[in-house]
């Protein structure tokens, strides 16, 4: 399988704190993978990252066997990286379907010049990016709050809003951030399934959780991280049985299975 | 205390509005534009102890201020509004605007129409130049920077030979009659048509792009400037075409306006200017254009139509913007319909 | 640019700038320690200032002074002083705990952005400038002169007047007394836990609004006893004197590094000398721009300042 995204030796130090060291992670096209460990064990670091809000102080990542080192952001995002909060950050005054434009605009080409004048390929490019927009939030299951200000979504669709968005950046690789965190087991289950349906669709996804039975369940490989080191990896059947996971965890995995 | 915000709070006229153009046909929609138009149009000769104010000239009330806050809260609010970006400073675009007519027009005989163009050109340049270092600051210390920068276009003027220093500049050219129109400094109308014309065009050139990328990319970065860069969007560079698109609108609201008054001095462009403008946007409803120009319209008409406020003007603009902060941050016309809200955890409406 | 005066007059431009220096470290210290506490900059702040010379002047003209008499002897100067220095103190501290309540309390609850709070306390500062220009009928008002401005001695060009002497000793006092209070004192370590990580201060059962009301009350304090230093030394004060003023010991306290008490200072004493410098080098009408410059180029090129807060923060 091709890896789509690889994290080599990534160390990140903050001052004198050493949030991650010499981390070493991939994710494949067509897989789910997952990243579990402890809390403050550096994981939201990662995204932070590999999505080029820090610059790793030794390492690399890559997309598609391209350096993201040293981009900004908004580029790294339109090479194909595209992630969601772990306290979830929409637009809040901005409707749904803004929201979800704002990310699928990134695929458009035309700025502001084009957008004064009102040329062709501006008009276009505004359809793509409404229609666009409008499928994503078909897909989520959110169409019916296409209308209305972000901040006013209930907490369910505002995640599910949170995940369309990023998806309107096409990206080769969905990283999400806790994407389950405040679910009851019945919108965690469903979750599941949306995941499974985006991987379907043809997204490779990287992601947090702490819920261990979604990530069980639907993950192909999990990476568990503890101190900013990765101390393992592998299926998830593996992981449960691996001791250092689970003292890492002290108890937490054998309770959640 | 609570009843009394609640019938505050009730007092919306623009969702009333927004009702009504939601379903208003597109035959309504394009005489509704055509009566307004023609009613700003026409609005020099309306003068009536109802609309006039009584002891100011109101064509000269309806150039200065009105016209020109319009004309500069809509540049503002691309800024400030729409991007989030707060600049204190805005009265430096407008008085690089005002100098370049008054210097090229009065010693070098260019003519407005091509000052109207340099001065707005000029403010850009001078958003570029401050902007590219500065909008990387986070907001308080941006907005210092701003502050600091429209101090120093003011203290700069006042010192150099070619500004005039104290004295200003006077004997500003107005441009050579169109149409038999004459423009001078006795007649405001033609100025005020011009403003008009040119507040217009920027608006029209706003909602282009206000409802396109560039507007969901400012309210983006206004929102949440590092996830906005997240979602693809190139912040430094929006944020700089905001900052710079202000600064054109407010340079050649300038230009006109040195043109009408034909006489300025560094005095006309002090930080109170900024701040008036701030007042604008802010009260009108941050983003929403509309909402800026009604905003500017009240604020800078009351004062005039009852003479007691205008004393105090600043003292009230001040309370006010506190107030407003406090109570309604939106401003009075929001920028978005009042929406049913849903409780977060059960999906249920919330009655307000 | 003329540098003859500056060497001849080296060691006066010197100590003036000390003195100029120790009355913005009082006033800058009230921006700092109110950022640290609560990431806003104080726009009024200056206007607290402002009231703390109008009260120092409105006891003045209680007292009966007209600044026709004879100066007063030292022991009697000190007493008035001290009386008038501790009525502005009061009157700012006041102020500013005032300030605090109704413009920036509701919004620091709601857990409004930046951008709110900046513009009322725009709002804020705005409103007390005007409201003192329309009672002060904007002229100028003058402080009398109680006490002989003889110097008592003097090291080349510097002459150490009184007054000079009275505002160096009393500012010093004053940021040793600041020091024993943040370091010392219970509320002085809820400003510190505060400033560093409000969430945990709160979860620690430090009283946040308590501590915030007492940072605007020390910084408030701490103006008015500038005020009267300004008073007694500039013998003059209008309503908009808090804009200069502020600009200055707001950009001494951003060339310190804003949030940090011992940037303030040195910031403070560094733009004092710097302004003196300034204003026989390139004359005093450059002199306000040399402080605009100065603070534009600090928070374009070096944000955090000399010993300032850390750049991610001021990225963010």
């Amino acid at each position: 399988m091709t890896k789509l995204l690889e994290v080599k030796n990534l160390t990140m130090e903050f001052g004198g704190v050493v949030a991650l060291k010499e981390v070493n992670l991939h994710v494949s096209a067509g897989e789910i993978a997952a990243l579990i460990g402890p809390n403050g064990a550096g994981k939201t670091t990662v995204f932070n990252v590999v999505t080029g809000y820090y610059q790793p102080t030794k390492g690399d990542v890559s997309l598609n066997s391209q350096s993201m080192l040293g981009l900004k952001s908004h580029k790294i995002a339109r090479l194909g990286l595209a992630r969601t909060f772990q306290n979830i950050r929409l637009f809040g005054d901005m409707t749904a379907l803004e929201n979800v434009m704002t990310g699928a605009d990134a695929r458009n080409k035309v700025g502001l010049i084009g957008s004064i004048f009102g040329t062709s390929r501006s008009r276009q490019d505004e359809k793509l990016s409404h229609s666009r927009a409008a499928e994503l939030l078909n897909f989520m299951g959110i169409s019916h709050r296409s209308g209305q200000l972000a901040r006013n979504l209930p907490y369910g669709d505002q995640r599910r809003l949170e995940i369309a968005r990023a998806l309107a950046l096409e990206p080769k690789v969905l990283l999400l951030d806790e994407p389950a965190a405040g679910f009851n087991p019945q919108e965690k289950v469903e979750l599941g399934d949306l995941i499974k349906k985006i991987r379907d669709a043809g997204f490779a996804v990287l992601l947090i959780e702490h819920d261990m039975s979604l990530v069980m369940k639907i993950s192909d490989r999990v990476s568990v991280l503890d101190f900013g080191q990765k101390i393992a990896e592998g299926t998830p059947s593996e992981i449960q049985s691996n001791q250092k996971v689970i003292d890492a965890y002290l108890g937490v995995v054998e309770n959640a299975s | 205390m609570s009843s009394y915000k609640t019938a505050l709070s009730k007092i919306n006229l623009r969702d009333s509005f927004g009702t009504w153009w939601e379903n208003a046909s597109k035959r309504q929609r394009v005489i509704f534009r055509l009566l307004m138009i023609g009613f700003f149009y026409a609005l020099p000769f309306l003068d009536n102890p109802l609309i006039g104010t009584p002891e100011t000239n109101f064509q000269s009330v309806l150039f200065y201020p009105l016209a020109v806050f319009v004309a500069m809260a809509v540049g503002l609010n691309i800024v400030v509004g729409k991007s989030g970006i707060l600049d204190l400073g805005y009265v430096a675009f407008f008085a690089i605007g005002a100098y370049t007519h008054a210097i090229l027009g009065t010693f070098y005989g260019v003519n407005l129409w091509i000052n109207i163009i340099l001065g707005s050109a000029f403010a850009m340049v001078a958003g570029v130049i401050l902007g590219l270092p500065a909008l990387r600051l986070r907001g308080d210390y941006l907005a210092i920077i701003t502050l600091g920068f429209g101090e120093i276009v003011r203290i700069v003027a006042l010192n150099l030979e070619i500004t005039g220093g104290a004295a200003g500049i006077a004997g500003i050219p107005a441009p050579p009659n169109i149409f038999n129109v004459t423009f001078d400094v006795l007649d405001p109308k033609p100025h005020y048509w011009l403003m008009l014309t040119f507040t217009m065009l920027v608006v029209w050139m706003y909602l282009r792009l206000g409802k396109r990328r560039p507007g969901r990319a400012w309210e983006a970065i206004r929102e949440d400037e590092d996830v906005a860069e997240f979602m693809g969007v190139e912040t430094t560079k929006y944020k700089l075409w905001a900052f710079v698109l202000g600064g054109a609108i407010g340079g050649g609201a300038g230009a006109i306006y040195s043109s009408q008054v034909a006489s300025i001095l560094p005095d006309y462009f002090t930080l109170n200017v900024s701040i008036l403008v701030l007042a604008c946007v802010v009260f009108g409803g941050m983003g929403n254009i509309w909402g800026v120009i009604a905003g500017a319209v009240l604020l800078q008409y009351l004062p005039e139509k009852l003479r007691f406020l205008s004393e105090t003007r600043i003292l009230i603009f001040g309370l006010l913007m506190v107030v407003m902060m406090n109570i309604r941050p939106d401003g009075l016309f929001p920028r978005k319909k009042r929406e049913k809200v849903y409780d977060k955890v059960t999906g249920q409406e919330i009655s307000r | 640019m003329d540098f003859s005066i500056l060497w001849s007059e080296f060691f006066g431009l010197t100590l003036d700038g000390i003195v100029v220096g120790a009355i913005y470290a009082l006033v800058s210290l009230g921006y700092t320690l109110v950022y640290g506490v609560l990431r806003l900059i104080n726009f009024a702040h200056s206007e607290i200032f402002m009231i703390g010379t109008f009260t120092s002047l409105g006891l003045s003209i209680v007292f009966g002074f007209t600044g026709l008499e004879e100066p007063l002897g030292i022991v009697l100067f000190l007493f008035v002083f001290l009386v008038m220095a501790l009525a502005s103190g009061v009157a700012s501290g006041m102020s500013a705990v005032l300030l605090e309540f109704v413009a920036y309390r509701r919004l620091r609850r709601r857990g409004a952005n930046r951008l709110s709070s900046l513009i009322s306390a725009i709002g804020a500062s705005f409103f007390l400038v005007e409201l003192f220009r329309l009672t002060t009928e904007s002229k100028d008002w003058d402080f009398p002169r109680m006490l002989s401005k003889d110097p008592v001695f003097s090291i080349s060009t510097a002459y150490f007047t009184l007054d000079k002497i009275i505002i160096l000793l009393g500012a010093f006092g004053l940021m040793f007394g600041l020091d024993r209070i943040i370091n010392s004192t219970r509320l002085g370590r809820g400003i510190r836990a505060v400033s560093q990580d409000e969430k945990t201060a709160i979860l620690m059962g430090v009283n946040v609004d308590r501590v915030i009301s007492f940072t605007f009350l020390i910084g408030g304090v701490l103006a008015g006893f500038a005020s009267t230093f300004y008073m007694l030394f500039y013998e003059s004060t209008k309503f908009n004197v808090g804009f200069l003023l502020g600009i200055s010991a707001f950009t001494a306290a951003v060339l310190g590094g804003i949030g940090n008490i011992r940037g303030a200072l040195v910031g403070s004493f560094v733009l004092g000398l710097l302004q003196q410098y300034s204003s026989v080098v390139l004359g005093y009408n450059w002199r306000d721009v040399v402080t605009f410059v100065i603070l534009v180029f600090v928070l374009l090129f070096k944000p955090t300042g000399l010993f300032g807060e850390s750049i991610q923060r001021a990225r963010v």
